[in-house]
């Protein structure tokens, strides 16, 4: 996935009366994302991250530049055909209020199926593989809402594995979880890159959970990269407070850079 | 699992055999009487005087009972669906307000244009449904602001259907119909108008079963999973401005059926929009039916409209509704 010279601004109708009313949000930023690894965005609330997650996702359009999958400029891609290559994991989710596990995860299968067609053979095996990766199966005949929040997050991440897609975004996957819950998703995710090469794109909030399991961050501040690279690499005082504006100190810890949330 | 499709089938089961006995009580109901023999031997196997009164003056509104109460049913679960709003339904949001004002509009000023009442009241549908959104919409829809837009939407379209009743010294037995929700003198023309578009209609809505439980997800999560979620509302949204518009140019204006079926519906088959869907269709053809028919015998030799039974009825159940969900105040 390719994005070039990405510009996005809020507020278009002040922009005609006054030029410097404009807020950029993002402003022309350029990158690759590797296929194959774990990449996540870091930055401080308003740096813009949250809309270039949405402008990665199809559900803003820029004002400017273009995102480009295998050479396809994604805003010109029918919803489905995006769907059959991309799969997402909102914030945000809701669902009727007595739908089961089973019926839900199968919902992914969308994309691959007309309108009025109904899943074949391929597509249960795959729904079902979902299910086994996530470990939800045995929940595949309780309502969604009768499980706990870890519980649903994975059952989310099902539906988004059943549309068999090659990348995958998550945004902000352990919000609203408790510790123990947020490390078996980042797990979970862990593996799904390592044992089925899906490339995954993220935005995390905790810096350490964001170093521990990503190939890749990049981190932004207003609307521009600040910087972009291997966690081991880039992690550093300067860098933490350049990003969010306090000074943390980093620890090595097992050959890995730790990030003292506490000062 | 197993139980719930069980409670289903048997819901299925019970609810049609309802609306059987309902239909040989309506038959039945007034001075000519004739037995479910006669009449089937009347209808199929020898002309029988009787039966031949009773076909010729109460099939047509039995029959148009029944689908105007599908129709608005199945409208009502398809505008639930499109605006994430358990409390709406053509009539409150104003759909057969603006219907009901272009087919008085037709059946004062052009009475030759029969048999385009429909189109017309599809075509003051639409314009009730574009100025209800419109006027709702601010960076979202929220439930409430809907139904009050709604309120006032329909409470003006009906003031002007009014105006022209009354301008027209309420002579005119077709515009005063569907003011208020009359149905009793309907012929089989009537019921044949009914048969062009309510039928194929609640069959196309039946077809948007899995959209429609596709929209109760997030908007965001729906077009990742590949949804065109704008088109889908438009689309699911002209069904049900169309069910609710040819239910009014038959029937008039009628409330909450579309809003009444589809919360007992939920409530024997769940929520998944594959059962909702045909299940609110056989019950609204039930509750109508029943309103109709009840409306004929309390007050005998007089007769109250099905739209008032609807409404006397309607109303407290509207108000529980809104008095046991308080999330839907937010």
């Amino acid at each position: 996935m390719e994005v070039k010279n990405l510009t996005f601004a809020y507020d278009k109708k002040s922009r005609d009366k006054n030029k410097e009313l404009e807020k950029k949000i993002l402003d022309g930023i350029s990158f690759t994302i590797k296929r194959g690894k774990i990449t996540t965005f870091l930055g401080a609330n308003g740096c813009g991250k949250s809309t270039l997650f949405y402008l990665m996702t199809k559900d803003l359009i820029p004002d400017k530049g273009g995102i480009f999958l295998d050479g396809k400029n994604i805003y010109t891609m029918k919803q489905k055909d995006f769907a059959k290559r991309v799969a997402i994991v909102q914030q945000n989710n809701q669902a009727a209020a007595d739908i089961t596990v089973g019926k839900l995860v199968s919902y992914g299968r969308t994309p691959h199926l007309s309108l009025f067609g109904a899943p074949g053979k391929e597509d249960k095996d795959i729904i079902d593989w979902a299910m086994e990766v996530t470990n939800v199966a045995k929940y595949r005949d309780r309502e969604l809402m009768s499980l706990s929040g870890g519980q649903r997050q994975r059952v989310w991440i099902a539906m988004a594995l059943a549309q068999k897609t090659d990348i995958l975004f998550l945004d902000e996957p352990t919000t609203y979880l408790d510790i123990r819950y947020q490390i078996e998703i980042l797990e979970m995710v862990k593996k799904l890159n390592q044992e089925y090469g899906i490339t995954i794109i993220m935005v995390l909030h905790d810096m350490n959970h964001a170093i521990y399991y990503s190939d890749e961050l990049i981190g932004l501040k207003d609307g521009k990269i600040l910087v972009r690279g291997n966690p081991g690499d880039i992690i550093t005082s300067e860098c933490i407070e350049r990003i969010y504006g306090i000074r943390l100190e980093v620890a090595e810890w097992k050959d890995r850079r730790i990030v003292m949330t506490v000062r | 699992m197993k139980k719930k499709r069980i409670k289903s089938a048997l819901a299925f089961i019970f609810t049609a055999l309802a609306l059987l006995i309902v239909f040989f009580w309506s038959v039945n109901t007034g001075s000519l009487k004739v037995s479910g023999t006669q009449l089937f031997r009347g209808l199929f196997i020898k002309y029988d005087e009787m039966v031949a009164a009773v076909y010729n003056l109460r099939f047509p509104r039995i029959i148009i009972s029944m689908l105007v109460g599908a129709a608005l049913a199945v409208s009502g679960v398809l505008f639930q669906a499109v605006l994430k709003n358990p409390l709406t339904d053509p009539g409150i949001i104003g759909i057969s307000g603006g219907a009901g004002f272009t087919a008085v509009l037709v059946t004062a000023f052009f009475p030759g244009l029969f048999y385009f009442i429909p189109l017309a009241a599809f075509a003051g549908g639409i314009a009730a449904f574009l100025l209800v959104y419109s006027l709702s919409w601010k960076g979202g829809l929220s439930p409430l602001r809907i139904i009050l837009v709604g309120v006032a939407v329909s409470t003006m379209f009906a003031g002007l259907s009014n105006l022209f009743n009354s301008m027209n010294g309420e002579n005119l037995s077709g515009v005063a119909a569907i003011v208020n929700g009359n149905i009793t003198m309907k012929t089989w023309e009537d019921v044949n108008i009914v048969l062009y578009y309510i039928p194929g209609c609640l069959v196309i809505s039946l077809a948007f079963a899995g959209r429609c439980n596709l929209l109760a997800l997030d908007d965001k999560t729906a077009r990742s999973i590949g949804v065109n979620v704008s088109r889908v509302r438009i689309l699911i949204s002209l069904a049900a401005v169309l069910l609710a518009s040819i239910s009014t140019a038959a029937a008039g204006i009628i409330s909450f059926v579309g809003l009444i079926v589809p919360h007992i519906a939920r409530i024997f088959v769940g929520g998944d929009h594959k059962l909702l869907l045909p299940y609110s269709m056989i019950l609204g053809a039930l509750i109508f039916l029943l309103a109709d028919t009840v409306g004929r015998t309390i007050a005998q030799p007089y007769e109250v409209s099905a739209a008032v039974i609807m409404a006397v009825v309607g109303g407290p159940f509207f108000i529980l509704l809104l008095r046991r969900s308080s999330r839907y105040g937010s």
